[in-house]
């Protein structure tokens, strides 16, 4: 899996050579921003049910066709919502926070995930839709620290970004 | 185009163009030009394709109104607009944007085109590094180019097995060199759930029928093998090069999608407690999904495996369309008579993502063999899905009631057919 840390070493080795002091800079600077990482991790890990249905809740609430007779939301048996998608990519981004790298959305999450929504003519809006909710309702202090916020927002940008 | 999510968004086509054209500072809330961008696709019309031109033409660096430019090239693209593609060659220098580069590929060999210059600048990206290479490997195969081979050529043995398969399946393709297919169909195994996934399209893409049995053995969701059958299906029997005798076995084999008929790649080193297979049953990664299924199969305390799939039907599953297929399966499998109302239920869901469930719903009520199921499943024969009536068919062959099957003798779907014709 894909890291900071892995990635330098794979560097280095591949060139037989030490880390280079900008390497060295880099792991440095993932390690400092470790403990907002670990917080927002855990800040999600607690919430990750109710943060993935407030999403994609938010983008039926706004798309209220979605609940006409005969659509993907309109069976009251189901009010509940199927959140299975966007709460794999929030599992995704917490372990990118566990890791400090983006490898698990890269690896589990993007690379062939275009792919396969084109040919099946999935459309990804919904999903860019409840991602970019949860990244504008974040607040600080009320969800976590300011720093830890800024790490989780970034992410849920880089799975923005992949997705459309 | 499948138009299963036409209307996803309720946005007419005016005001889809009103909301893709408003300058960004006076975007409210409740404007989505990314969503507007993806509903045009669904709009044939000048009108439309100068709306996403336009959009294209916004060079406003924020995530936000790249995701949209983005949307715009693929939504081109699925117009198959000619008079789109030079914006959309022009977008091919933005090389620091992989998946902008990577719309504009795939958008590319949509709209299809023989201009040498064009062809030529996306193979050229193939030694720039950490591009979308798939993507523009099977624009490149498609639209035949075949001066880019010796640069495909380099791509067999890449890291990524995606990347590699398309280079593989291309080079097959070009050449007829018909020993590199083997690697392609060796990576319906691979540990990687996309390499497996993927390679499928690569055997669609090369018409390769050898790799009919392989595929319908894959360890991924039904979703795939029976997609990639179903379009080999397409062009090999108009052709004769296939017959409905030979492929539709191996189509409902899939559709059918009993663990015991697939490769499984994965194994466990001590049988985990029941509360944890089922707890895979959620995986995303359905050949984990599937090795629960089979282990729970086999487990010897049926009626708690049964009861513990009612427990999290209840729980969770009927919100997770992917457990829930693995539920609705299980129940059939083994048998589990207290899952009829639940079947009853997953055969008429109406949530499109969960289309899957509903003939696996199906077959299942035809292995708890009560005949009540008869009256539920005889309107399903008449479902505009044909997957559905597929599995309606052996459900209510295996109840013994062949009464409504008579009418299917000309349905639309060959699949449907060349059953009929088996049992008749």
């Amino acid at each position: 899996m894909k890291s900071v840390v892995t990635t330098v070493i794979a560097a280095a080795d591949a060139a037989g050579r030490f880390p280079s002091t900008s390497d060295l800079e880099s792991v440095q600077g993932s390690i400092q921003r470790a403990s907002a990482r670990l917080e927002a991790a855990e800040k999600l890990a607690a919430n990750l049910d109710n943060v993935a249905k407030e999403a994609y809740d938010a983008c039926i609430k706004k798309y209220p066709y979605l609940n006409n007779a005969g659509e993907a939301n309109s069976n009251d048996t189901f009010k509940a919502k199927c959140a299975r998608d966007v709460k794999h990519y929030m599992r995704l981004i917490q372990y990118c926070l566990v890791v400090g790298g983006t490898g698990p959305l890269d690896e589990w999450g993007i690379a062939g995930g275009r792919e396969v929504y084109r040919a099946l003519n999935l459309p990804t809006a919904p999903y860019v839709e409840a991602l970019s909710f949860a990244r504008n309702r974040g607040c600080t202090p009320r969800d976590m620290s300011a720093q830890a916020l800024t790490e989780y927002n970034a992410l849920l940008d880089y799975a923005i970004n992949s997705l459309s | 185009m499948n138009n299963r999510f036409a209307n996803l968004f309720g946005l007419s086509e005016s005001d889809a163009i009103a909301v893709l054209d408003k300058p960004l500072d006076q975007l409210t809330e409740d404007d989505s030009r990314y969503i507007a961008a993806s509903q045009l696709a669904f709009f044939p019309s000048e009108e439309s394709i100068a709306a996403l031109t336009r959009a294209i033409e916004n060079r406003e660096p924020s995530l936000d109104n790249r995701i949209v430019r983005r949307k715009a090239i693929e939504s081109l693209g699925k117009l198959k607009a000619k008079s789109g593609l030079a914006t959309i060659h022009g977008c091919l220098t933005e090389t620091d944007d992989t998946y902008t580069i990577e719309n504009a590929a795939w958008s590319i060999g949509e709209i299809g085109t023989e201009d040498s210059a064009i062809l030529e600048t996306l193979a050229q990206l193939l030694a720039v590094p950490n591009q979308s290479y798939r993507a523009i490997i099977h624009t490149i195969a498609k639209l035949d180019y075949h001066p880019a081979l010796d640069r495909i050529q380099s791509f067999t043995e890449y890291e990524d097995k995606t990347i590699a398969s398309a280079a593989l399946a291309t080079v097959y393709r070009f050449t007829g060199n018909e020993e590199v297919m083997e690697s392609v169909m060796e990576f319906l195994f691979h540990p990687n759930v996309y390499t497996r996934r993927l390679c499928i399209q690569d055997l669609i893409d090369t018409n390769y029928y050898p790799a009919i049995p392989y595929i319908s053995q894959a360890p991924v969701s039904l979703v795939f093998r029976m997609r990639g059958l179903r379009m080999l299906a397409e062009v090999g029997l108009p052709t004769g090069a296939l017959q409905a005798e030979v492929i539709g076995p191996e189509l409902e084999k899939a559709l059918y999608d009993h663990p015991k008929d697939l490769q499984l790649i994965h194994a466990y080193d001590d049988t985990p407690a029941i509360d944890r297979l089922i707890q895979e049953l959620y995986e995303t990664d359905f050949a984990r999904a599937y090795l629960a299924t089979k282990t729970l199969i086999e487990h010897s305390d049926r009626p708690a495996v049964g009861a513990a799939l009612l427990q999290t039907y209840q729980d969770k599953a009927r919100e997770d369309y992917g457990a829930h297929y693995h539920v609705m399966k299980l129940l059939g499998w083994l048998r589990y008579e207290p899952g009829y109302d639940v079947l009853a239920e997953g055969l008429n869901i109406s949530q499109p993502q969960f289309q899957k469930s509903r003939a696996a719903a199906a077959m299942a009520l035809g292995e708890l063999g009560d005949p009540k199921a008869i009256e539920l499943l005889t309107p399903c024969l008449e479902s505009p899905l044909w997957d559905l009536r597929y599995g309606a068919i052996l459900a209510l062959d295996k109840l013994g009631d062949r009464s409504g099957f008579d009418r299917l003798a000309e349905d639309p779907d060959w699949s449907i057919r060349a059953k009929i014709a088996s049992l008749v």
